[in-house]
């Protein structure tokens, strides 16, 4: 037979595997930087668990499976429900908040013939135990960092709250069922079906507008203002101060120009209380990531916590970032090492030993070296010999001491 | 991204003329799409638009290789993928409908009472598929690719769900009408990362074109 891997999985080979660890220690410093601490969780979580949290929209996406035991469970389809149910089972007693971050697979079930994977990886944080704008306003920034720090040289972040559209469509006051199916149209990002059931004749014409004007409003500061102004007509303005307090912190940031305000962004899972982020490159049809703030959460998990992260995906930042022509700088090989096979072992660890990374061939003269250079991509060709290494451009390396391994960009 | 055309998907076949007379209301330049012969791309100085065949569109639009597009509600719930809606162009209306042959009402009852399931044809499994969960009817679907109506003719399905504009059709073909499922018309829809970071073009867009398609007359 000739084996393949099940349908939206894959192998990552070296060139790859070597940029996606550049990309992700690039992350990891950012999010050190703020003093993150990383966490795993398992990739297999009880279904139970998840759907606590997260409802129905875990229906189609989460990939199941039924154990010896019996037991439903789910691969986790995202990292925010484990890491709520990790912080809920094992943070309980330690004094809040809590910062997490993650680096992980997860896994979706896709329909065929869609083009998507099944499995793909995140990268995102959550801070949990802290609420109020300064956090919402933390988590953006780290955001903004980490897609500046991987070196995208053109991306946008959104940020709009899911505040303004609950309060409002409270004071319509308009039924339950009511309430769902506009919720349910505004996650579909369907505002044919939104206008209509916003017009719907029990509806106060007036809260109608307003429903149907913010999710259309969008812009810098003046967003803001304009949303304030279409919330207070129908006496729901308070909803708009968390957001309003954290726009001011990311002007303060310097981040003015990255964060656009939009007021209809609706993320797809339906746990988000607040704040909504999402991180787009141009050019790119699907959004980098995203997050916000999901203060219910964990109150499912019998631990009530303010909460709010983002994940981004690590498949679509190398997407967009070879999109936009950045090449990503890996740790290449510093040398081959050929010669009689002692000589090479015995060079080689000297090599290593001194931090060059080395890789022992079988060629015994310069020809061959030559060759296994190239396919290495290595900066140096070392033939070894007693007490000295004799590099290809004839120059030598003495031995003891062993020289400092060449500085990054002494190339062939 | 701005400094780019705008690349709008229009869809081929029945919605094409419809797409022309809206996107000329609008005032907005279409070039040679007016004629366009074998030409599948067609520039003008702000738009490019891309001529697909109209189950394809969602697909365009979703995975970003379209801004936005003008599809069928019907296509779209059918295709099921992740793309903003944002406003209905009121022309290419049509009913979805459950339909059976005209001396078929005992038949059908009979067998699903002794069979416990009805035998479905249609292009569209996935709204056959929920319209029958929600009611608790089960069914087996048959996805066909055309000529639905001939299915119960010749036996091959107890019902069918279809689109009709006017049932003239199914009624040439001794069928009638049992239900709706739900009506459709021409929609304006847009990548939903395009009406974030290019909203106010893909917003623009969408408001000229509602407009444009309230003051169009109705074939």
């Amino acid at each position: 037979m000739r084996p393949v891997t099940p349908r939206g999985f894959r192998d990552v080979l070296f060139e790859e595997a070597a940029e996606r660890r550049a990309v992700t220690a690039a992350v990891s410093s950012v999010f050190a930087g703020y003093g993150f601490r990383f966490v795993e969780t398992p990739a297999v979580e009880e279904y139970l668990t998840l759907e606590a949290a997260a409802g129905a929209s875990l229906e189609g996406t989460a990939f199941r499976m039924v154990d010896l035991d019996g037991s439903l469970l789910a691969l986790r389809p995202e990292m925010t429900l484990p890491i709520a149910r990790l912080a809920a089972s094992r943070l309980s007693g330690e004094p809040a908040p809590h910062r997490v971050c993650y680096v992980a697979d997860v896994y979706r079930e896709q329909a065929s013939l869609r083009g998507e994977a099944r499995q793909f990886t995140q990268v995102g944080v959550e801070l949990l135990g802290a609420n109020g704008p300064a956090s919402d306003a933390e988590v953006v920034c780290v955001l903004c960092d980490v897609l500046a720090a991987v070196g995208l040289r053109d991306f946008t972040v959104g940020i709009g709250t899911v505040a303004v559209l609950r309060a409002v469509i409270e004071t319509a006051a308009a039924g339950e069922a009511w309430s769902t199916e506009l919720l349910a149209a505004a996650h579909a990002r369907n505002l044919v079906a939104f206008d209509r059931l916003a017009s719907a004749e029990d509806v106060d014409p007036a809260v109608g507008e307003a429903l149907q004007r913010v999710v259309r409003i969008g812009g810098g500061r003046e967003a803001i203002g304009e949303c304030r102004r279409v919330a207070d007509a129908v006496g729901c303005a308070g909803s708009l101060d968390a957001l309003e307090a954290a726009w001011e912190l990311l002007e303060a940031a310097g981040l003015a120009g990255r964060v656009r305000v939009d007021f209809g962004i609706l993320r797809s899972f339906d746990y988000y209380t607040g704040l909504i982020v999402e991180a787009y490159a141009p050019g790119l049809g699907l959004p980098l990531g995203g997050g916000g703030r999901y203060d219910d959460v964990l109150a499912a998990f019998g631990a009530p916590m303010p909460a709010a992260g983002f994940a981004l995906s690590l498949e679509r930042i190398l997407i967009a970032l070879a999109a936009q022509g950045v090449t990503i700088p890996v740790e290449g090989l510093d040398a081959v090492v050929g010669g009689e096979d002692l000589q090479v072992a015995r060079t080689a660890a000297a090599l290593r030993g001194a931090g060059w990374t080395v890789r022992m061939t079988g060629a015994r003269d310069d020809a061959g070296l030559r060759a296994e250079a190239g396919a290495a991509g290595a900066a140096w060709r070392v033939l070894a010999g007693e007490g000295v290494a004799r590099a290809a451009d004839g120059r030598t390396l003495v031995l003891d001491p062993v020289p400092a391994p060449p500085a990054g960009g002494d190339a062939r | 991204m701005s400094a780019e055309r705008l690349r709008m998907a229009i869809p081929k076949g029945s919605l094409f003329e419809g797409s022309l007379r809206v996107l000329r209301a609008a005032g907005i330049e279409i070039g040679a799409l007016a004629d366009p012969g074998r030409l599948l791309i067609v520039d003008t100085a702000e738009i490019r638009f891309i001529i697909g065949k109209p189950t394809d569109i969602p697909s365009y639009v979703a995975y970003g290789a379209a801004d936005v597009a003008i599809a069928g509600a019907d296509v779209l719930a059918e295709a099921a993928l992740d793309v903003a809606e944002l406003a209905d162009l009121r022309f290419g209306a049509c009913r979805f409908v459950v339909a059976e042959r005209e001396d078929a009402g005992a038949s059908i009852a009979d067998s699903y009472r002794r069979l416990g399931v009805i035998r479905v044809a249609t292009k569209y499994p996935r709204i056959t598929e929920a319209y029958f969960a929600d009611r608790g009817v089960q069914v087996e679907i048959v996805k066909l690719h055309g000529n639905i109506e001939l299915a119960p003719l010749i036996g091959l399905a107890d019902q069918v769900v279809d689109i009709t504009a006017t049932g003239t059709t199914l009624r040439d073909n001794h069928l009638r009408i049992v239900d709706e499922v739900l009506s459709s018309s021409a929609r304006f829809v847009a990548n939903p990362v395009a009406v974030r970071i290019d909203s106010q073009r893909v917003m623009d867009m969408a408001g000229r074109l509602a407009r444009a398609a309230g003051e169009v007359e109705q074939p």
